[in-house]
């Protein structure tokens, strides 16, 4: 090659590089969108399509792959094969302590199967997650989970597109006093204690298109068995309707210090076949739990060293190391098991279901369970709660779908119902005349997820434009006719105490998209194709 | 060849569809579905404690490994626990066959005892308006999705008139002893009205086209010509000589149509929250529950299997001019 003509190489590129900052650039890889099937939820299918709409305006190509849903989570979670992902977190009330949610950004949960399949990493958000994880001082611990929440917002590994409200209803022809609870809608363990019934039928029908898996509570692994066994198994702690820590068998819980939690019974407790509920049966409960090969409640009981019974109705728990959420959490959410019945089972999760035990010591006692039909419970008369219960039991209706549900409505077979009506339903509610209508905020939420393994996702700014133009409002507004809120982190606004409201909040602005990815070096190709 | 040796191979040759179906069915849940733990991950379980679940499954040993053992515990009929109910499999199916069974067997008499007779006298009286009619019923219900059609008679009659349940088999709360306790009573007839109409409803149309068109293929055949020339009454010529003849297609039909039964119709049961084998089997396959999907399927092609053998043997009685061959 002559001096000449690489001289004039050398000048055309360097007329290349002036034309703009795509000269050298790549263009972005294509991204697909997971979602959820429109038969499954046609919010979250709809969701899709409204980023994938403005993300094609930015000059990415996107797809939008509905998936059926047990596929969805096995992609997402088990082999992490996705590169974003719109899911959902249900509220169970036991996730309104910020533990859990917080902890699906922490970086020890990024292996396939652990609850941060995103991959995000970084140091500061795990040592404040230690911190808030040991700190019993509430105030302090405020004040770290909202440190948290500000930290990781910058960051946006994950967009909480909105809070999702759930709309139940019941008929106030049969039933008063009538209290939704956030995250648990009617279905709460305290609608059944506190309903007046205003017929001569006393029992509280719930009618619901989701059933126990079983309820052996050694082995039922959904929340549904654990909504309904809640009801005839008492626990040291409920958590109140304002979703505070109300000691319940325990008649007192004291933290001694950092790693010991006394209890003392309330006396005077039985079991519903008459037998005494002493210190020994807690001890017993929780060290079964711990041998058993059962794993429902195993991050509940992680903390946990050992229980010792330190008298009749006193038992200490000694914990391996500071836990804030024990004591509240942990502890309401474990049944008190009658050692006598249990600790003659070798392997409890083989039981079948006609061998199941149900005595427990709750407000309710076991009536029956029809797979695919009903369940029932009668209202305990020995419990000490008792005197405040004014019904005399609970039929609990299965239904096939929602649809059945709310016929069932309708036609007056059932008093509430157990879970979310559908979209369409709630004008029909809201016209008849015997039904109320309650939406209740949930703290569970709906989310977007990146793979920040995927060069579309891996850059912090490119993120952040993304979000940007994530219409939400649209989202609520639209999709969910107003009932719900726009996301912000994933501690919900209706969880105040621990919610931080003053983050960035990534309002819909298409020209923010632009400029922030501008900024960030990208640019667009002939063809208007996001590059960098 | 002897009809017991026919019998005998066709007996080996049924188990042996089986055995292939089993197989089948073993490696496409297995591959085909996700892993049953997936769902525990909303529940907020890691991964270590979905491990412990799958040992608890048996579904952590080899592919190769679970099926021998699938296959030793099948042929002693053992077909293992669910893993949502944690219930053996047999039960459960069993209790829900019955159910469907009993909902399913109930339309198709129905939908087959109008049916045929009324093919019949539509074959007779073709071409005129009441022909039509019927063919445009039968058509019509045959082509509406049974969703929908149960849909309307919860409606009209459950929400509207409110003169039906509209759901389950029995009012509930009930106690009953065994399954015949359950259904020997007037609730359960009440209950039974509505899906079994719209199930009839929707079967009606093939004994009924099916049995009309042979009919009109019948009354070509000299026989037929033969018994007029004899100066036969034309009602006995229509039911004694070409209702027989034109029966063989209904009763391959009616075999099909009772061995699918078993898988119950989806739709209906879960229109009417009727808790039968088809409800099961969807809740089944959602929840990547194997042992319960398998043996749930394994049933509705036994059925099937067992009914194409029965209708094989029944149409040497039927019509002697099939034999053993």
């Amino acid at each position: 090659m002559t001096m000449k003509s690489s001289l004039s190489l050398m000048a055309m590129g360097a007329a290349l590089a002036l034309t703009g900052p795509a000269w050298g650039q790549e263009r972005i890889p294509p991204v697909e969108i997971l979602t959820t099937t429109e038969s499954y939820d046609p919010i979250r299918y709809e969701g899709a399509f409204i980023i994938a709409e403005a993300w094609r305006e930015l000059g990415l190509e996107v797809t939008v792959s509905p998936t059926e849903f047990s596929t969805l989570l096995d992609r997402f979670y088990t082999q992490q094969n996705f590169d974003t992902v719109i899911m959902g977190w249900s509220g169970r009330v036991d996730r309104l302590d910020p533990q859990f949610f917080l902890g699906t950004l922490d970086s020890r949960q990024t292996e396939p199967g652990a609850n941060n399949p995103g991959g995000y990493v970084n140091p500061d958000y795990d040592a404040l997650f230690d911190a808030q994880s040991r700190e019993f001082d509430i105030e302090a611990r405020q004040a770290i989970v909202h440190e948290m929440q500000d930290l990781y917002m910058g960051d946006v590994p994950v967009v909480v597109l909105f809070q999702r409200d759930e709309v139940v209803a019941y008929n106030h022809n049969t039933f008063g006093n009538m209290n939704a609870m956030a995250g648990e809608g009617l279905y709460s363990e305290w609608v059944p204690m506190e309903a007046q019934p205003l017929t001569d039928r006393k029992v509280l029908r719930i009618g619901g298109p989701q059933e126990p898996d079983n309820v052996n509570p050694l082995a039922s692994t959904s929340v549904w068995g654990w909504k309904w066994m809640r009801l005839y198994y008492d626990r040291l702690v409920r958590l109140s309707p304002e979703v505070e820590p109300l000691p319940w068998a325990a008649a007192s819980v004291e933290a001694t210090d950092e790693v010991t939690i006394d209890v003392t019974l309330r006396e005077g407790m039985t079991f519903h076949d008459g037998v005494p509920v002493t210190a020994e049966d807690v001890a017993f409960t929780f060290g079964y739990y711990m041998d058993a090969e059962y794993s429902y409640f195993n991050a509940y009981l992680a903390p946990l060293d050992n229980v010792e019974v330190t008298g009749d109705l006193t038992v200490r728990f000694n914990l391996k190391e500071p836990s804030a959420p024990f004591a509240t959490i942990s502890l309401s959410q474990i049944p008190i098991l009658p050692k006598h019945i249990w600790e003659g089972i070798e392997d409890p999760s083989e039981l079948t279901p006609e061998q199941i035990p149900t005595v427990g010591s709750g407000p309710f006692t076991f009536g029956q369970f029809s797979r695919g039909e009903i369940m029932t419970l009668e209202t305990n008369r020995d419990h000490f709660h008792a005197d405040e219960i004014a019904i005399d039991g609970v039929e609990f209706m299965i239904y096939a779908d929602s649809e059945g549900v709310f016929t069932g409505m309708q036609t007056g077979q059932i008093d509430m119902t157990a879970w979310r009506m559908e979209s369409g339903q709630i004008p029909l509610a809201e016209a008849n005349e015997n039904l109320t209508v309650i939406s209740v905020p949930d703290f569970g939420y709906y989310h977007m997820t990146f793979n920040l393994r995927h060069p579309a996702f891996e850059d912090r700014e490119a993120r952040r434009a993304l979000t940007w133009a994530m219409d939400r409002e649209r989202m609520v507004n639209v999709l969910l006719d107003g009932r719900g809120e726009v996301g912000t982190t994933v501690i919900a606004p209706v969880n105040a105490f621990w919610h931080n409201p003053f983050i960035e909040r990534f309002e819909f602005d298409m020209d923010a998209a632009r400029a922030g990815l501008e900024d960030a070096g990208y640019s667009w190709d002939a063809e208007g194709r996001l590059q960098r | 060849m002897s009809r017991r040796t026919y019998l005998l191979k066709r007996v080996l040759q049924a188990m042996f569809s089986l055995f292939i179906i089993a197989t089948i069915l073993f490696f496409l849940f297995r591959l085909g579905l996700p892993d049953p733990t997936a769902a525990l991950i909303t529940e907020g379980l890691n991964a270590e404690q979905r491990e412990a679940v799958r040992v608890q499954f048996g579904i952590d040993k080899p592919l190769w490994h679970q099926y021998a053992l699938f296959l030793w515990n099948a042929v002693q009929g053992d077909f293992g626990v669910s893993f949502a109910y944690r219930a053996p499999v047999a039960e459960i199916v069993w209790e829900r066959l019955g159910n469907t069974m009993v909902l399913m067997l109930t339309a198709i008499v129905v939908a087959y005892a109008i049916g045929v007779p009324l093919g019949a006298w539509l074959s007779w009286r073709r071409g005129s308006r009441i022909d039509t009619v019927g063919i445009f019923f039968g058509l019509m219900f045959r082509s509406a999705p049974m969703f929908w059609t149960g849909m309307i008679a919860i409606l009209v009659f459950g929400v509207w008139l409110t003169l039906m349940p509209t759901s389950g088999m029995r009012t509930l709360p009930y106690e009953a002893d065994g399954f015949f306790d359950k259904i020997f009573t007037l609730d359960f007839l009440w209950h039974l009205i509505l899906p079994a109409t719209v199930v009839a409803l929707y079967y009606l149309g093939s004994p009924l086209l099916i049995m009309r068109n042979t009919m009109l293929e019948v009354y070509g055949e000299d026989f037929i010509e033969m018994a007029r020339a004899k100066g036969l009454p034309e009602r006995r010529i229509l039911y004694n000589h070409a209702a027989r003849n034109a029966l063989l297609p209904v009763v391959t039909q009616l075999a099909v149509t009772i061995g699918l039964a078993a898988g119950g119709q989806v739709v209906v049961e879960v229109v009417f929250s009727w808790p039968g084998l088809g409800r099961e089997i969807l809740n089944a396959v959602r929840t990547s529950d194997f042992p319960l999907a398998q043996a749930s399927f394994l049933v509705m092609a036994a059925f099937v299997i067992t009914l194409n053998l029965l209708v094989d043997v029944l149409y040497t009685t039927l019509d002697p001019r099939v034999s053993f061959k």
